[in-house]
């Protein structure tokens, strides 16, 4: 009974645990193209979601259409917000701008709030099955989807940074900005496309944690739940924050299962990512992935 | 950055000392010195409400100033900065309730909360930048956690009641008593900051902020002067949130959560990283801002403009808009701060009609 | 700067204070539009602001206008200080009507101080007991502080009475279990210790709690927890919207136990927002009915409903009556006080405390009697328990689910639990 109750806990962790990457890898696409650290990405995954739910509900599309036009929307709104609000602030002090990114969060959650209302709302039934046996655990179908298309986006993002050329330029720019404007990458483009792709990526995972848990203001505690799965990994390493995302996810299902079989103190699913943290930052402070920042004097 | 104040001509310093004043000018002090006489008079002018406001721009400015010690003077980041204040508060609700006099129990809950706060700034000697960050925001989630489980120092989710302020037998705990209290600690606290900040110690963080390598090149302890710098923000920290405890006679834990841990990121970003001065001007910005956009929700409910636009409830949710877009456009427009917005001002007023 | 805006500051605040008329009774009110407790506090808010704007237009009290400050304060604690410093300073307010554990907690001592009687919608017990020390438990006195309805834990005593009788309705053998589940925070855990005492006293094995955050999110491992404990009632301690993530998870994990909600855990909109996965738990309503049901008071609860409904249509959950008794019961409190001496906070209280089995004027069969005394201010020890019945989707409007009938709300048991001193405020 109780290997059978970890194994479930296995899978529920790895499965979430795709999701948290998928979440992280936008988090750390922003922040390697552009050094920002951004507080709305909560806020993305959120409006990702209402918009999803708005086109399926008030306009009756079809799910698979109603999540590309969302995706699309996003895309474009992440441009934009880059545009509008971010690139008066280049060169200004990173922490104007992280606080700029706060700003935003406080504004767009008010803003979600006022045109959809306080009240959670489902998601009309998109899939024919509900839920999927995956050994021995009962797993949503939306969870299904959302590894499937976590596994493609992952997939996706590393073919397009290391074989096309808008990917090599990103890295170019997050690697080195004087050197890739000397080049003729222009990097106000690649700052608005990271952010666009990061918007778009974040409506992906907004959606499945919508159609899951039904689509409400609090969505957006995701975007802080992201954060020690990042830093885990590596602030600037796509790959770290995917093996962050999982580890994050799997360590929050094992700290459930020893809490309740062993130790009872209750609270360790939520806590025991950020004492993983701690104790990860003392041994290697750059994450698991991170570059090494190399001191030059 | 805070000591850079434009002196007028024939204004020499021929020694060391007379160069390190904490005021610049004479007439920067006689102004800072009237400002606070004239606070004095404060409690005989303004209403209860207008006090309260005042009070709590007092403590927490003396929290805020504390993140800037550590943000703005020793450049690393923190995300934790809450769970610091509560800690205070729940520290000196506690030693009250033990019988230690409450203006002692305020100093030692600061105490206490400096060294736990050396505890977590021991990491931050290793780790930098925004992983220091995110290990702060980890310490915001366990102390939060450690804070609801406690109950024998928080009372747990019943809380913990603070006594009243009371000093030699005086009932000190009234708006217009408690607004003195307040008023002294922000002048001691402030004072004492300015006064840091002038000294070796506050040079050598600066310096570990500029440039770390060349600081320890010149034999600045970086590991000391880090944890040294968490040491004193959770001080500072401890005593705003000390003062926040014995001034509602009640701390719980519900509202020491990441926003407003953001809050205090956001005063003293706003009022102007490394300025004492500016510390307290974000402050006074984040306090009245939500006062000042209900006001104008309040005044727009009902009126023409509302009628128009149908908005009745959408009111409120334009207030918090309103609170966020304030934010975004003050900072793209003045990314420095308050501050230095003022220095400018003073710099035009002083150099009229020339730019320069 | 600093000047300019103090004198700003206080040139506002005067001119804001204008001399209070007679003829106008000020009072606070504080809500949550915007914060984290606001898919609850809306229609609660909502409720409270069209009843006040009912009575003024219905001949206020006693002739005499209530005149309500409105505050969103967005469930952060120094905007509630802020409002009441203003209120008790500037504008004399003899009355508040509150909302949430976080500020009510916060203000009791300072209402206290003040001497205004302070009605909140955190329905914790702690808030009971107004003398103090009335037994070993109650910690601390209270004697402003008043609510409508069962306190968290007398709606979680009756619940375990209920589930004790449901055990032996279904002749299940042995020892039922008890979990209680939600955040460990202030709110959720109110009534844990209370509920865990009762149970043990009713025979109840009770497990270990299980933790799940104020914030949705995914619960399986919680739910596969609770599945392997072999709970069979599960009291869920949070608000609606976590608790859809714990039903959701744990419908789909498989398990198969009974659950407990508080006041705040289920209504109608998170019936549809958690679909087949709400049905069948068992919570308690503050009033009679609900809005669908038939009682003479539901006519008056109409008409507060067009102030801000004027098509009539919309559908209003629990909340929204349970806030139209709350602040009835502070107007009729408020009449008693004007023809006894002037509406002051004082006189409001005692105002409270003159009759028994008190329903307001034209709300017979919504609200339920309640009464308060100088040394008891739990208004009623009787509990609704109602059961969330979800039949097919929930994809359309909550008005259309009610009506076609896909969302029901079924009465299950009145639970009448003996007013013991040794029971209250904790």
């Amino acid at each position: 009974m109780q290997s059978q109750l970890l194994l479930q806990l296995i899978i529920n962790g790895l499965i979430i645990g795709t999701l948290y990457g998928v979440v992280g890898m936008c988090f750390v696409l922003i922040y390697k193209a552009s050094q920002v650290v951004n507080f709305a990405q909560g806020e993305f995954l959120l409006i990702g979601a209402w918009v999803c739910w708005w086109l399926l509900t008030a306009w009756n599309i079809p799910f698979f259409w109603g999540f590309l036009i969302a995706i699309c929307f996003m895309m474009v709104f992440g441009i934009a917000v880059q545009m509008i609000v971010l690139r008066p602030l280049i060169g200004e002090p990173i922490i104007s701008v992280i606080m700029v990114t706060i700003g935003l969060s406080i504004f767009f959650q008010a803003l979600m709030k006022w045109m959809f209302g306080t009240f959670a709302q489902p998601f009309p039934p998109i899939f024919p099955v509900a839920k999927v046996d995956v050994l021995g655990l009962q797993v949503q179908t939306a969870y299904l989807m959302s590894t499937g298309v976590s596994l493609a986006i992952m997939a996706g993002f590393a073919w397009f940074f290391k074989y096309s050329r808008l990917g090599l330029a990103m890295r170019a720019t997050a690697f080195s900005q004087q050197v890739a404007q000397s080049l003729g990458i222009s990097v106000r483009q690649v700052f608005a496309l990271s952010w666009g792709i990061s918007a778009a990526v974040s409506a992906v995972a907004g959606v499945v944690v919508g159609i899951v848990n039904g689509v409400s203001s609090a969505l957006s505690y995701f975007g802080i739940k992201v954060f020690p799965a990042v830093i885990l990994g590596g602030l600037d390493s796509v790959f770290g924050a995917v093996v962050g995302g999982l580890i994050m996810g799997l360590l929050e299902n094992l700290a459930q299962y020893f809490d309740s079989q062993f130790l009872k103190w209750g609270n360790l699913y939520e806590i025991v990512p950020f004492y993983a943290l701690i104790i990860i930052l003392m041994i290697k402070p750059y994450g698991l992935f991170g570059t090494r920042d190399i001191e030059r004097v | 950055m805070a000591t850079d104040t434009m002196r007028p001509c024939g204004d020499y310093r021929s020694s060391y000392r007379s160069d390190q004043t904490i005021f610049a000018t004479r007439l920067t002090m006689l102004f800072c010195v009237g400002a606070i006489v004239l606070l004095c008079f404060a409690p005989f002018f303004f209403s209860r409400y207008v006090l309260s406001l005042m009070i709590q721009i007092g403590y927490l400015g003396i929290a805020a100033l504390g993140l800037n010690i550590l943000v703005g003077f020793s450049g690393q980041i923190s995300i934790g900065h809450a769970v610091f204040f509560g800690f205070g508060g729940f520290a000196s609700a506690y030693l009250a309730d033990k019988g230690v006099p409450v203006p002692i129990a305020i100093v030692l809950a600061g105490l206490w909360t400096t060294v736990v706060g050396l505890i977590f700034g021991l990491p931050a000697a290793r780790v930098k930048g925004l992983y220091l960050a995110i290990a702060t925001l980890a310490a915001q989630f366990i102390l939060q956690d450690f804070f609801v489980r406690a109950e024998w120092f928080t009372g747990g989710t019943h809380g913990a009641i603070a006594a009243p302020f009371t000093l030699f037998g005086l009932d000190l705990s009234g708006d217009d008593k408690y607004f003195y209290v307040v008023l002294f600690f922000v002048v001691v606290m402030y004072l004492g900051a300015a006064n840091l900040m002038r000294s070796r110690d506050g040079r050598a963080l600066i310096a570990v902020r500029d440039h770390y390598l060349s600081a320890e090149m010149m034999g600045v302890n970086l590991t000391k002067y880090r944890t040294m710098a968490f040491g004193i923000s959770s001080f500072y920290a401890g005593i705003g949130g000390a003062l926040y405890a014995h001034y509602v006679g009640f701390m719980s834990v519900e509202g020491l959560d990441i926003l407003f841990s953001i809050q205090f990121l956001g005063m003293i970003i706003i009022g102007g990283l490394g300025s004492i001065m500016g510390t307290l001007m974000g402050t006074i910005f984040m306090v009245l801002l939500p006062e000042a956009t209900g006001w104008l929700a309040s005044a727009l409910s009902g009126s023409a403009i509302d009628k128009a636009l149908h908005l009745k409830d959408g009111i409120t949710y334009m207030r918090e808009m309103l609170i966020g877009a304030t934010i975004i456009l003050f900072l793209i427009f003045e990314p420095d701060g308050l501050a230095h917005r003022w220095r400018q001002i003073k710099a035009y007023w002083k150099l009229f009609p020339f730019s320069y | 700067m600093k000047r300019i805006t103090l004198s700003l500051v206080s040139a506002l605040a005067l001119t804001a204070a204008a001399p209070a008329l007679a003829q106008t009774i000020n009072i606070g009110h504080l809500a949550d539009y915007s914060g984290g407790t606001s898919d609850v506090g809306q229609p609660y808010g909502q409720g409270v602001a069209d009843t006040i704007a009912w009575i003024n237009a219905n001949g206020g009290v006693n002739g005499k206008k209530i005149n309500s400050d409105f505050n969103e304060y967005g469930y952060q604690v120094p905007r509630a200080l802020a409002a009441f410093k203003k209120w008790v300073g500037t504008d004399k307010v003899v009355a508040i009507q509150g909302w949430g554990t976080a500020d009510t907690e916060a203000l009791v001592g300072m209402v206290t101080k003040e001497e205004i009687p302070y009605f909140s919608a955190s329905y914790s017990a702690s808030l009971t007991d107004p003398k103090g020390k009335v037994n070993a438990k109650s910690e601390r006195a209270a004697p402003f502080n008043f609510f409508y309805g069962p306190s968290y834990s007398d709606a979680a005593r009756a619940m375990v009475q209920w589930a004790a009788d449901d055990w032996k309705k279904k002749g299940k053998p042995g020892k039922p279990k008890w979990v209680h589940m939600g955040a460990n925070h202030p709110y959720p855990n109110s009534p844990k210790e209370a509920a865990a005492e009762y149970a043990k006293e009713l025979g109840f094995e009770v497990l270990d709690p299980i933790t799940f955050a104020l914030t949705p999110g995914d619960y399986t491992p919680q739910c596969l927890t609770l599945k392997q404990s072999g709970a069979n009632y599960a009291y869920l301690g949070n608000t609606a919207g976590s608790n859809i993530s714990v039903l959701k998870a744990c419908k789909t994990a498989g398990v198969d136990v009974q659950f407990l909600g508080n006041v705040w855990g289920m209504d109608e909109n998170a019936m549809k927002a958690a679909g087949d996965a709400a049905n069948g738990v068992v919570f308690p309503v503050r009033t009679a009915v609900t809005w669908n049901g038939t009682a003479p008071g539901l006519a008056a609860a109409k008409e507060i409903s067009k102030i801000s409904d004027p098509s009539g249509t919309a559908y209003r959950p629990v909340h929204y009556l349970a806030a139209i008794c709350t602040a009835l019961y502070m107007k009729e409190a408020m009449e008693w006080a004007d023809k006894n001496g002037g509406v002051s906070g004082v006189k409001i209280r005692d105002g409270m405390y003159q009759k028994k089995d008190w329903v307001p004027k034209g709300m017979e069969g919504v609200c339920n009697p309640s009464t308060w005394t100088a040394a008891d201010h739990r208004p009623t020890t009787r509990v609704d328990l109602y059961r969330a019945v979800v039949s097919g989707a929930t994809d359309a409007p909550v008005a259309d689910l009610v009506k076609s009938g896909a969302i029901k709300l079924d009465k299950v048991a009145t639970i009448d639990l003996p007013r013991k001193t040794e029971l209250q405020g904790w």
